[in-house]
């Protein structure tokens, strides 16, 4: 294999990676912080792919244009949804554990919900458009526009969310709350807020995922549950909870599935990723990077 | 429990199997198959809240013990092994399935173990896939050796009625109170001499058999299988949402739901499947946050109490 063929193997596996660090860190967010394991994420994705491909193809604006507008749509939807379940099953549940069990319940309701409510609106065939199809060479190798604006902008979103956790005092409260939910509150760190908003930004970023997925690839109802799988995966790789990890362990991931694709048979990648991820969580089911 | 309800279970389960004898004789071609697709999810659900309501130990690979069945049945009775060994394969192999992925996993509770255990079931579905794309070269199968339609349905009958006999016995053993056991305080029944691993495992493997030879006796009635049909996640959703609807914890909730949702899932998924999963969606959602006992849960006092509530503030109101 020529060093071109390599960059453009690497880069592929690392634009797939970028993405499923982006909808691991909404999906770690929800979990790490309030315990919900959203088995429906991977369906808001496809709902923010949607209605990009919607506002593209019937009023023609810009995909890009819709970064913000997915954000905000899924970050609404979030607050509503959070007010209107969970925040009623925190109330209802007499201990952490059941309150886990059965919002897992009400994520699988959510899936065949949303899922379902799409494929009714528009059937199940596969759906695209087109945007900044042509290729650029780089180096001997070549790269889809398109997809490497999904990698910037992916990785870009990511960075943004980790820096606002780092260094903000909403971000500070975040990390207070995830280490010890008890002890924040008794230093004056208001759940009942920060929960719906975090709930929101979680599905917000799965909102932006799902709209630079548009950009690159087809859409379709069904295009959800393999994201949910694969970010599941990527955040026992790098450790419930942990922002960084995610971010690492989606790369890292998205590199392995190509460069696993590439030298074995592609119908092996479902089959790979569920093998990586039983072994893990037998093994480590505290993360790979838990010290 | 006392012996009243003993006897008094006994006789609803009597009376409902005979009802349910009569119904090849006397049904429709449509009546004999909506009884059918009944009475395969009064076992998975039955059998599924036996371990798990009990236990709380929320497994998802019911569809893969399912599919397991189905496959080794069919191809026991391609090689003509003749009817009743065929299901009792498929129940031996799913079991056999269980024992392995329950010793690998029961240590790990709640979500893990709710997650890894989709996640093996999705394993499994692919490995299938794989094995038979590329080993065997097949996509799925065509059954040719078919059992009459009554024998279909007095097996699933009998493994329905069986599923419920085991839970209405198990409530009357020491096994059944080891896993209630678990199920409330798993660290204080260890301590109390309960081998809670072991019985953790057997379990396990008591609901895997269950849908091990449902799936067996389900499968000639599809004619053609293939890895996405008989392994197909939905089965097994949709009796985690049956058994949690109808309350895991009672012996009649998941026969009734299984019951409604099948008469519901034949009427409305042939028109409009999507606004059936839709409704499925929102039922497991509303059960979950209004009922999360389920549905056996619902007693005459509730809607009475319901009732005096609304009445004393109509009451406070006017006066």
């Amino acid at each position: 294999m020529s060093l071109g063929a390599w960059l453009e193997l690497l880069a592929s596996g690392l634009i797939t990676g970028g993405i499923y660090a982006l909808v691991a860190l909404g999906l770690n967010l929800q979990y790490g912080l309030m315990r919900i394991l959203n088995i429906a994420h991977g369906e808001f994705l496809m709902l923010g792919a949607y209605f990009t491909w919607m506002m593209q193809t019937a009023f023609g604006v810009s995909p890009l244009w819709m970064l913000p507008a997915s954000f905000a749509l899924l970050m609404m939807l979030g607050l509503a949804v959070h007010w209107l379940c969970f925040r009623r099953l925190a109330a209802s549940s007499p201990n952490l554990d059941v309150f886990e069990a059965r919002g897992l319940m009400v994520s699988f309701g959510l899936l065949f919900l949303v899922q379902n409510f799409i494929s009714f609106l528009w059937g199940g065939e596969l759906r695209g458009y087109d945007f900044m199809a042509e290729p650029l060479k780089l180096g001997g190798a070549q790269f889809a526009a398109n997809k490497l604006l999904v990698f910037a902008l992916a990785l870009l979103f990511s960075a943004a969310l980790i820096v606002l956790l780092r260094t903000t005092l909403l971000g500070k409260g975040v990390r207070a709350l995830m280490q010890s939910p008890v002890g924040a509150q008794l230093v004056g760190i208001d759940t009942k807020r920060l929960h719906p908003l975090m709930f929101g930004v979680g599905l917000g970023l799965s909102g932006v995922a799902g709209c630079l997925l548009s950009m690159a690839y087809t859409i379709s109802p069904a295009m959800g549950e393999p994201y949910t799988v694969t970010a599941l995966i990527v955040i026992t790789l790098g450790g419930f909870g942990s922002m960084s990890g995610a971010l690492a362990g989606g790369l890292l991931l998205g590199v392995v599935e190509a460069l696993g694709m590439h030298f074995t048979n592609p119908s092996l990648k479902a089959l790979l990723s569920y093998a990586v991820f039983i072994a893990v969580l037998l093994a480590r089911p505290n993360g790979l990077f838990a010290k | 429990m006392s012996d009243r309800h003993l006897v008094r279970d006994v006789l609803i389960l009597i009376g409902l199997a005979v009802a349910a004898l009569a119904v090849p004789a006397l049904g429709s071609e449509f009546a004999v198959s909506l009884a059918l697709t009944c009475l395969m999810y009064i076992a998975l659900a039955s059998s599924w809240a036996l371990f798990c309501g009990r236990t709380r130990y929320l497994s998802l690979a019911t569809s893969a013990f399912f599919g397991i069945g189905a496959y080794s049945g069919a191809l026991a009775l391609q090689h003509e092994l003749g009817w009743l060994s065929a299901i009792a394969i498929g129940a031996v192999l799913a079991t056999a399935v269980a024992a392995l992925m329950g010793a690998a996993v029961l240590h790990l509770r709640g979500t893990y173990f709710a997650v890894l255990t989709f996640g093996m079931t999705e394993l499994i579905r692919h490995a299938v896939t794989y094995f038979e794309k590329s080993v065997t070269g097949t996509v799925g199968r065509v059954l040719t050796v078919l059992p009459e339609r009554d024998t279909i349905y007095f097996t699933l009958l009998a493994l329905a009625l069986l599923a419920m006999a085991t839970s209405i016995a198990l409530r009357r053993t020491r096994f059944g109170l080891a896993l209630a056991g678990i199920g409330a305080d798993e660290q204080r029944a260890q301590t109390l001499g309960v081998d809670t691993r072991r019985v953790k495992i057997a379990g396990f493997a008591l609901t895997a058999a269950f849908a091990g030879a449902v799936g067996a006796a389900m499968s000639v009635r599809w004619t053609y299988i293939d890895p996405p049909t008989v392994f197909n996640p939905f089965i097994g959703f949709q009796t985690v949402l049956i058994a949690l609807v109808g309350g895991a914890l009672t012996l009649w909730g998941p026969l009734v739901a299984a019951i409604v949702f099948s008469l519901l899932a034949e009427t409305l998924r042939l028109q409009v499947p999507q606004l059936y999963m839709m409704s499925l969606g929102l039922l497991l959602i509303l059960s979950v946050l209004y009922l999360p006992g389920g549905l056996a849960s619902l007693r005459w006092a509730m809607a009475r109490d319901a009732w005096r509530a609304l009445r004393g503030a109509w009451e406070r109101r006017l006066g």
